[in-house]
């Protein structure tokens, strides 16, 4: 998979809400209390649950919560009010139904590298099964109603997450923030806050959901997704053949750094990680792509817990941190000759 | 101290915004920041925000009768849809339907949902989709004369509706998308 040298993953989200409540937004406790028993009893009796979990946020600690978050699994904006938001979760294969988030529904599939439409069937799976049981805001006109009328019609947002150092390093991501929005797609940074994309990781997504059908949006963010890739990947290798000696030493030192320091802070970890991401692209740093982007989800402050599972704060995290990124980086060779 | 945006959340962050020479503070909670911090990033959204002040603020003496609109099912006001930027229940689209149309136009380009579609409705619209054609053949030869002719009238009158609107309400860019969609369908319907 040559794709995955620069999409880390492709997710797709559907908002659905019921008829005859009101929107998450503006409703009762009763009514959120509602949504999710009529959402888990629907699941159920389709039975396509398979493997799904029902987990209410406030039954879980705040790092239990993030931890589902730095995953992933569910939304930040989930956590805003946990008293009556709650997930169905199927782990395995990264399928999640947010309930009480902005929507009544936000149901959402992960995929690893390049694969929008996969995930989107993995989204309608879920939904046609729901849809047998339950009946959801629909308009002749509008279709799909929603809270917020930027996700009117499919409520569909498809999104991919791509690893963009060349084009962020040569100054190239506000000519591809205009490029991009010219075509109805949004991007931003994932990480961190503020102007600068912790990483170089970058989410991309459809901004538009009336007026197109689900194959069209998932095909218009595949396509500036590729596209975005090529420049990306062009970059890499004319450096390679440049200034191959330049880009040697960066991946080298950022590897050094990972495999020996005793202490890391997440703002750091970011820097070095992006350089050695593209390095094991590159085919200069034996340690493999999945293996790298498993570790962006381990290294984060809720995922760095004792063997009791509890927080660890401060100082303490950057060695747990940094302990964890040597451990996943000890078994292999080191850098190629 | 609340958030100045919603109104609602304790404003948790502080916010100095300069526009020339002059800077104010805004005190705003982390979800509102975060809308802040999207619009920056986000064009559109910020269009969105504009689109939501020119197609609703903006409409002179009928501003007030409009803000006093209710949605009969939850209740809520224009103007609070307005403030949160989020519709309280279904029934609401019905309710600003008029107001929410140059919106979502601004918004998404396009006001015809052209993707998927409930099990329940394909199962009502079945039965006369089903009546027409008596063999494959004759479907084909019936189907581009009559379906067509149905359909277009609706869609220029609808065009030309929200042409209009837009007029009203001074959103000259949308009424020229609306115009140039409408001359489009025009042409097509010449062709045909």
């Amino acid at each position: 998979m040559t794709e995955e040298r620069v999409v880390l993953s492709s997710r797709v989200r559907l908002a659905r809400n019921y008829d005859d409540l009101p929107f998450a937004t503006a409703s009762r406790i009763q009514d959120a209390d509602e949504c999710v028993a009529r959402t888990s009893r629907a699941l159920a009796q389709s039975g396509e649950d398979a493997g799904f979990e029902l987990i209410r946020l406030a039954d879980l600690g705040e790092l239990e919560q993030r931890a589902l978050q730095e995953s992933r699994l569910i939304s930040r904006d989930l956590l805003r009010e946990p008293r009556t938001a709650a997930v169905l979760v199927n782990r395995a294969d990264a399928v999640s139904v947010m309930m009480n988030e902005e929507d009544h529904l936000r149901i959402q599939a992960i995929r690893p590298g390049l694969d929008l439409e996969g995930a989107a069937e993995d989204c309608f799976r879920v939904e046609q099964a729901l849809e047998k049981q339950v009946r959801f805001a629909f308009d002749r006109q509008l279709g799909y109603l929603t809270a917020c009328p930027t996700n009117t019609g499919t409520g569909m947002r498809a999104s991919l997450l791509l690893h963009l150092p060349m084009l962020t390093m040569n100054k190239r991501m506000g000519d591809v923030g205009q490029i991009v929005a010219k075509v109805g797609l949004t991007i931003h940074g994932v990480y961190g806050e503020g102007s600068e994309a912790l990483g170089h990781v970058y989410q991309i997504s459809n901004q538009v959901t009336l007026g197109r059908t689900e194959q069209e949006l998932t095909a218009a963010v595949s396509a500036v997704g590729r596209q975005l890739m090529d420049m990306e990947n062009a970059l890499r290798e004319r450096a390679l053949q440049e200034s191959r000696v330049a880009l040697e030493d960066s991946v080298g030192r950022a590897w050094g750094i990972l495999r020996h320091a005793r202490r890391m802070e997440l703002v750091e970890f970011f820097r070095h990680w992006s350089q050695i991401r593209m390095g094991s692209a590159l085919e200069l740093v034996p340690t493999p792509i999945p293996v790298l982007d498993q570790l962006l989800c381990e290294v984060q402050e809720a995922h760095l817990v004792t063997p009791e599972g509890t927080f660890i704060g401060g100082d303490n995290a950057e060695e747990a941190r940094a302990s964890r990124v040597r451990q996943v980086l000890r078994d292999e060779r080191g850098i190629v000759e | 101290m609340l958030c100045e945006e919603c109104h609602v959340r304790e404003a948790t962050i502080a916010v100095v915004v300069r526009a020339g020479e002059e800077s104010t503070t805004r005190h705003l909670c982390a979800g509102c920041m975060k809308k802040v911090h999207q619009e920056l990033i986000g064009r559109p959204i910020k269009d969105l925000l504009s689109g939501i002040l020119s197609a609703i603020s903006d409409g002179g003496g009928q501003s007030e009768l409009q803000e006093n609109t209710v949605c009969p099912r939850c209740g809520m006001t224009l103007h609070e849809f307005q403030r949160t930027g989020h519709l309280g229940c279904a029934g609401c689209y019905d309710a600003f339907r008029t107001q929410l149309q140059p919106m979502l136009l601004r918004i998404h380009g396009r006001v015809q949902h052209a993707g998927r579609r409930p099990g329940w409705l394909t199962e009502e619209a079945a039965p006369v989709a089903q009546a027409a054609p008596e063999t494959e053949t004759q479907a084909a030869a019936a189907a581009p004369a009559a379906q067509p002719a149905r359909k277009c009238p609706s869609r220029r009158d609808e065009l030309t509706r929200l042409m209009a609107q837009a007029v009203a309400v001074e959103d000259f860019e949308t009424a020229a998308q609306l115009r140039d969609e409408l001359r489009a369908l025009q042409a097509r319907e010449g062709q045909a």
